[in-house]
């Protein structure tokens, strides 16, 4: 049994300042747990660093929630002179010459990275089963995926191997598998968080945020990596609020809308039906739920496969063989370079994805598919503002299913779209979005509460997230479980 | 409607790519890129929507920060992930014969 992964980050806190533990013996007891697993989460540990690091803060006061607390980073986000390979092949000895910017504010909180988590490769996928490195298994359940792109960061913190991680949401990858794996998940509003150091996939959709055991420790981990940035354009100016100011209050009078596209017959019932549980829970709450129909969501999937292949396409030139990455050895020309570097170096998702991409950005094809997307895009978003003129949030299931066996769909290249119908549409938009644990199904695995604001309302998100974390007082230690 | 790309098509998205494909994988990928060409293609079903673009969903202006000069890498932290180099010029196979 574990000692320090059971008590909350406020409990730490207390026995940190109080000097009767010391950061070295969390770290140590992650490691523990880390190397007697089998789930996979990790592709990279950073033991040495992390032990290191943890002693020299044994003489730093202990000036925040988060000092000293051991956390995993998805191994898109780029962490110096640490290996960050995308759990692909073409980056698998890939030592990065900067932080991200993310990493730079956790380190200024004086937090410990105790490894670099498993994922889907360069985050394409929404089970982790298209990594370079073997695929993390779900806590709940080994014989089930952990969802994806950020499966191991997911799982890590479900299975208590850490006490917090980030993850990176482009279509749903950091809501998905915190749906699939019972804990909390942040998509922060678009330009929230600073991009710098996220190895790209589709830059107008990525997002890196915060997954956690509960919804209070999200809300914190939120505080410490939102801020404007100088080094990304489309970072927000918006002053960074306490997120976590609104936890705790009455939800009474809240109005809440529930999209019917999110409750038709895609969904599984038994999904369908615990939504619905919620729905009632939140009405003797006082809350109004209404059903409401949002323009083009049934067009979200195309719109996001047009818009992320495209980008992607773009984003992964960059892998050429020349500069870093796997390159093939003996080139007779440049274009062999490239070839054949690109068709060893990734694997085969990605390589549809790259060639979907170049075809759908070639010659006139950008106007007829990418530059109309974009058109759509703005009406879609448009309609989700025109909601929010008359309700605080929106809400719905995160999946239309939870996780599923490991294999199963392998070779349909649609399916890992349409896992992600649901959560598509806030990353077009580029509202915020969070799954929140909101029960299980008759084999006991976890499923997530969708919920959706208006742009930087994620503070109002938390005060729902929390009046249903604490209603329904759900056991979410999985060890306890199946 | 067919059910599969041709292998030219095949082969000029390859190309499009720089993604080189083996002999063997080309019929894989006629059927796998045509399901999800055809996914894409519904877009053509929308008729109504309005002219204005969303390229990236910020509202803020874009501004560049300011022309200094910041934290600069050494030459070796530039190079230390070359995948082949001579002293400190990346090596890259002949680009124009003679």
């Amino acid at each position: 049994m574990t000692k320090y992964l059971d008590l909350s980050i406020q409990q730490i806190n207390e026995l940190l300042k109080k000097k009767e533990i010391k950061p070295i013996d969390l770290v140590n007891e992650c490691f523990e747990r880390i190397e007697n697993s089998d789930s996979n989460s990790f592709i990279t540990l950073n033991k040495e660093e992390a032990i290191k690091r943890a002693h020299e803060l044994e003489n730093k006061e202990v000036d925040n929630l988060l000092f000293g607390l051991p956390i995993a980073v998805k191994d898109n986000i780029v962490t110096k002179n640490l290996r960050t390979t995308c759990a692909s092949k073409i980056l698998e000895n890939f030592i990065p010459i900067y932080d991200a910017e993310v990493v730079r504010k956790i380190n200024e909180k004086n937090m410990i990275i105790i490894g670099k988590t498993n994922m889907d490769e360069f985050a394409m996928g929404s089970t982790s089963q298209t990594s370079y490195f073997g695929v993390p298994l779900n806590p709940w359940n080994k014989t089930r995926v952990p969802g994806g792109s950020s499966g191991g960061s997911a799982s890590c913190v479900s299975n208590r191997l850490a006490f917090l991680s980030l993850g990176s949401d482009t279509g749903g990858s950091i809501r998905q598998p915190s749906s699939y794996c019972g804990i909390v998940g942040m998509k922060p509003t678009y330009g929230r968080v600073s991009r710098y150091g996220l190895i790209a996939f589709a830059s107008s959709l990525d997002q890196i945020g915060p997954m956690t055991r509960n919804v209070y420790e999200n809300a914190l981990l939120l505080n410490a990596i939102s801020g404007h940035d100088d080094k990304d354009l489309t970072s927000s100016y918006r002053e960074v609020e306490d997120y976590t100011r609104m936890i705790g209050e009455d939800v009474k009078g809240m109005k809440i809308a529930i999209p019917n596209y999110l409750v038709s017959d895609i969904v599984s019932s038994e999904v369908k039906n615990k939504l619905m549980e919620i729905v009632e829970l939140l009405r003797e709450a006082g809350v109004t739920v209404d059903f409401i129909d949002i323009e083009y969501l049934d067009k979200a999937v195309t719109l996001y496969q047009i818009i992320a292949m495209g980008e992607a396409s773009s984003n992964l030139a960059r892998f050429d063989g020349i500069r870093y990455g796997y390159s093939v050895e003996n080139p007779q020309s440049a274009d062999e370079l490239y070839m054949k570097t690109r068709q060893e170096g990734f694997g085969k998702e990605v390589k549809r994805r790259i060639m979907v991409g170049s075809y759908l950005l070639s010659g006139e094809n950008a106007k007829i598919y990418y530059d109309k997307a974009l058109r759509i895009r703005d009406d879609m978003r448009k309609a989700f503002k025109d909601a929010f003129k008359k309700y605080d949030l929106i809400i719905g299931p995160v999946s239309t299913t939870v996780a599923y066996s490991l294999g199963e769909g392998l070779d349909d290249p649609l399916k890992t779209f349409m896992d992600d119908v649901l959560v598509i549409p806030v990353n077009m938009a580029g509202f915020p979005g969070m799954s929140v644990p909101m029960g299980f199904n008759k084999e006991h695995m976890p499923i997530g509460l969708h919920i959706i604001g208006d742009d930087f309302e994620e503070a109002l998100m938390y005060k729902l997230a929390a009046f249903i974390e604490k209603k329904l007082n759900l056991n979410l230690d999985p060890r306890g479980g199946k | 409607m067919k059910d599969k790309l041709t292998k030219e098509e095949v082969l000029h998205v390859s190309r499009l790519a720089r993604v080189g494909i083996s002999e063997e994988e080309i019929e894989k990928y006629q059927v796998e890129l045509k399901k999800l060409l055809d996914e894409v293609d519904k877009i053509k079903e929308v008729k109504n929507y309005d002219e204005e673009l969303l390229i990236a969903p910020y509202d803020h202006d874009t501004v560049l920060r300011k022309d200094e000069s910041g934290e600069m890498l050494s030459n070796e932290e530039i190079m230390k992930n070359v995948p082949a180099s001579i002293g400190n010029f990346v090596e890259v196979p002949v680009m124009i014969n003679d």
